[in-house]
């Protein structure tokens, strides 16, 4: 059965219309994640609209392909200029810099081409392996156990998308507060649309998520100074291929940060920064006598970051596509374009869509293998990118943004919601706030909503319901945990 | 009664952590207005209507609350941003939107490129006209021909003046 889906997908994917577009998100990608501030998250909730039209197989190929490329290209700025071009490729600075400040660049980025690939293509095979067995699992899971989950990604994402718990909190739960706009779910109650029709089918999520990553980055990058930033690359970037010394030295540890890497990201709200912060971690604790050491210039440390950030990208989409429970804030978007095309993610997607869901996963590792073959041809090219200064692209960015919200239901309504949650996701930004918790609140919002009244009809009111449901116990539990923890830490630290 | 408990309250969290989390407080008192709307909700057998928004806003008075009180370190420096460019650009685009039924999509994006692009600092003529004249053009085509998005045309349809494309090209 499996052969057949992954035929079938190998048939979509020479469709050579399919193919155009997984190379133009790649490049797109790529551009957008060597130019400094430009993630990956906001290139795609601003393309997104690109997508409503397609098929949802060429819609995904075209995201996946922005998200590999841009996830991939994040790490060129970091070696040249010290500077990520996404947040995920932070970790990389460490050793990446030094490189390039010895006149290495070149190595340090084939290094980086090198083990995104194999971080990538490992993540993939997790995807292909671990979604079936944990959709299978998911089938039997009732209402309960669903609400469960949902509580559980809420507490979690809140726990570990940034400095403050509260902050992270409150931005979920604001997320599920508009998600609560329209009509009732149960009743049919109209909540809170104050007789405007375009609020009965509530808000729609997608424009509030360009608003938050498109416009309120805008808006914060103006504040900054348009032009600041703008830093030139001259280093002349030669060579195609790494030595064979470094392909031996890199192997073991992109392979065991593609693996670690893989898992982090299917934790709910692990990104890529985190999973390439603990896989760099881990490289330093098992190779500390390495030479040079770490932070001065090491190609293994490159290697880890890189695997273990691009290892997140197919680690998060395991419980997008098996639970509907975004992995990352891109997955939430890769949601939203699913559902555009009524496609809902979840455990009955492998019955529903299994040729769309293998043509997601062949495609994916397809992805990873032209990133190779682009950076390690085009490594000089795309180290210039980063000279493109950001004034020509921001008018671009903030037009794309409004017609990527009147695009969703041709009504310019959704292009002043998407305003409103850019100007909010500003000044949340400039309070510390974290956005991602928002988007995923809206996503989870409904999920668990639902799932808690439907509980409550069964046990006739009694939340007990949740207590007897071993399985929806010990993932609220979970859940409360990943709030306790980190405000325990939190005290023991102001104490 | 009540205004006095509230002025206790307030005196015993201090101005300062008010002040300090202006956000936060915004947050706690949007909540209430919700909570506020939702008990109007018609009531229902088992959990109504109200339930969901109730404790959803009732989280975010907690936490916010508990914010407000144990003041925030995660702000950004705040001191570094100059909140005029943004200001002007937000207004910029809501000016964008808000003329765009009267104007259209093309129009009013060609209005709105060279207005922003030149407070971008960019004044090279040819990218300037490149940027307002070709690109606005280029996505109508893209949305609005290829991809039938239904766009505002406005009072004066001036896009329906551009040739159709030589191909149909479909989805």
């Amino acid at each position: 059965m499996v052969v057949e889906y992954i035929g079938q997908a190998l048939v979509n994917l020479a469709d050579p219309f399919i193919l155009l577009l997984m190379v133009g998100g790649i490049f797109l990608g790529i551009l957008m994640g060597s130019i400094p501030g430009m993630t990956a998250t906001m290139t795609i909730a601003v393309l997104l609209s690109f997508t409503f039209t397609m098929e949802p197989s060429q819609g995904m190929i075209l995201l996946l392909g922005i998200y590999g490329g841009a996830v991939y290209a994040g790490s060129i700025p970091a070696i040249l200029i010290r500077t990520p071009g996404t947040p995920s490729a932070a970790a990389t600075i460490f050793d990446g810099h030094p490189l390039s400040q010895k006149g290495e660049a070149g190595r340090a980025i084939r290094v980086s081409t090198i083990a995104s690939f194999v971080g990538g293509v490992i993540s993939v095979f997790a995807l292909m392996f671990f979604s079936p067995v944990i959709a299978d699992a998911a089938l039997r899971f009732r209402s309960p156990e669903f609400f469960a989950l949902a509580f559980f990604g809420l507490t979690i994402i809140a726990s570990v998308s940034g400095d403050s718990l509260t902050k992270g909190m409150v931005s979920g739960l604001l997320g599920m507060l508009v998600a609560t706009v329209g009509i009732d779910p149960v009743t049919g109650f109209h909540r809170f649309t104050f007789d405007i029709p375009e609020l009965l089918t509530g808000v729609e999520f997608i424009a509030v998520m360009i608003g938050l990553f498109g416009i309120a980055e805008g808006l914060r990058k103006y504040s900054q100074g348009i032009n600041s930033g703008n830093d030139r690359v001259d280093q002349e970037i030669t060579g195609v291929f790494p030595s064979l010394s470094d392909l031996r030295s890199i192997a073991p540890v992109s392979v065991g940060s593609g693996i670690l890497g893989s898992f982090i990201g299917a934790i709910p709200g692990a990104g890529g920064d985190i999973a390439a912060f603990i896989t760099y971690n881990e490289a330093t604790r098992w190779l500390k006598d390495s030479v040079p050491s770490f932070g001065e210039g090491n190609v293994r440390g490159v290697a880890a970051a890189e695997s273990g950030n691009n290892a997140s990208t197919g680690g998060a989409l395991i419980p997008t596509l098996t639970l509907g429970i975004p992995g990352d804030s891109v997955s939430a978007i890769l949601i939203g374009a699913l559902l555009v095309h009524d496609v809902n993610p979840g455990p009955g997607l492998y019955q529903e869509e299994p040729v769309l869901l293998y043509t997601i996963f062949v495609g994916f590792l397809l992805i990873y293998v032209f990133i190779l073959i682009f950076g390690m041809l085009g490594a000089n090219y795309w180290a210039r990118l980063i000279n493109i200064p950001k004034s020509h692209i921001w008018p671009v960015i903030l037009v794309l943004c409004v017609i990527g919200a009147i695009a969703l239901r041709g009504n310019v309504f959704d292009a002043w919601i998407m305003l409103g949650a850019g100007v909010l996701g500003y000044a949340m930004r400039l309070r510390g706030y974290p956005l991602a918790p928002m988007v995923l609140g809206l996503i989870l919002a409904p999920i668990a909503e639902e799932n808690l009244r439907r509980s409550l009809v069964l046990s006739g009111g009694s939340p007990t319901i949740f207590l007897t449901s071993p399985i929806a116990l010990v993932i609220i539990l979970l859940g409360l945990g990943a709030i306790a923890l980190p405000a325990v830490r939190s005290i023991r630290a102001n104490a | 009664m009540v205004i006095q408990r509230v002025g206790a309250v307030l005196d015993r969290i201090g101005l300062e952590s008010v002040r300090s989390s202006p956000l936060s407080v915004f947050f706690i008192l949007f909540s209430a207005v919700v909570i506020f709307f939702a008990s109007q909700f018609p009531s229902s057998d088992g959990v109504g209507p109200s339930f969901f928004p109730i404790a959803v806003s009732l989280g975010i008075i907690f936490f916010a609350g508990i914010d407000v009180l144990t003041g925030s370190e995660t702000e950004l420096e705040i001191s570094e941003f100059d909140f005029k460019p943004a200001a002007v650009v937000a207004g910029v685009l809501v000016a964008y939107v808000l003329v765009m039924p009267l104007l259209g999509f093309l129009v009013s994006t060609m209005v709105f490129m060279p207005v922003v692009l030149y407070y971008s600092n960019i004044h090279s003529k040819l990218l300037l006209a490149v940027l307002s004249i070709g690109f606005p053009i280029a996505l109508f085509y893209i949305f609005g021909r290829i991809f039938l998005v239904r766009l505002p045309e406005g009072i004066i349809p001036v896009s329906r003046l551009l040739p159709q494309l030589p191909l149909v090209v479909t989805f």
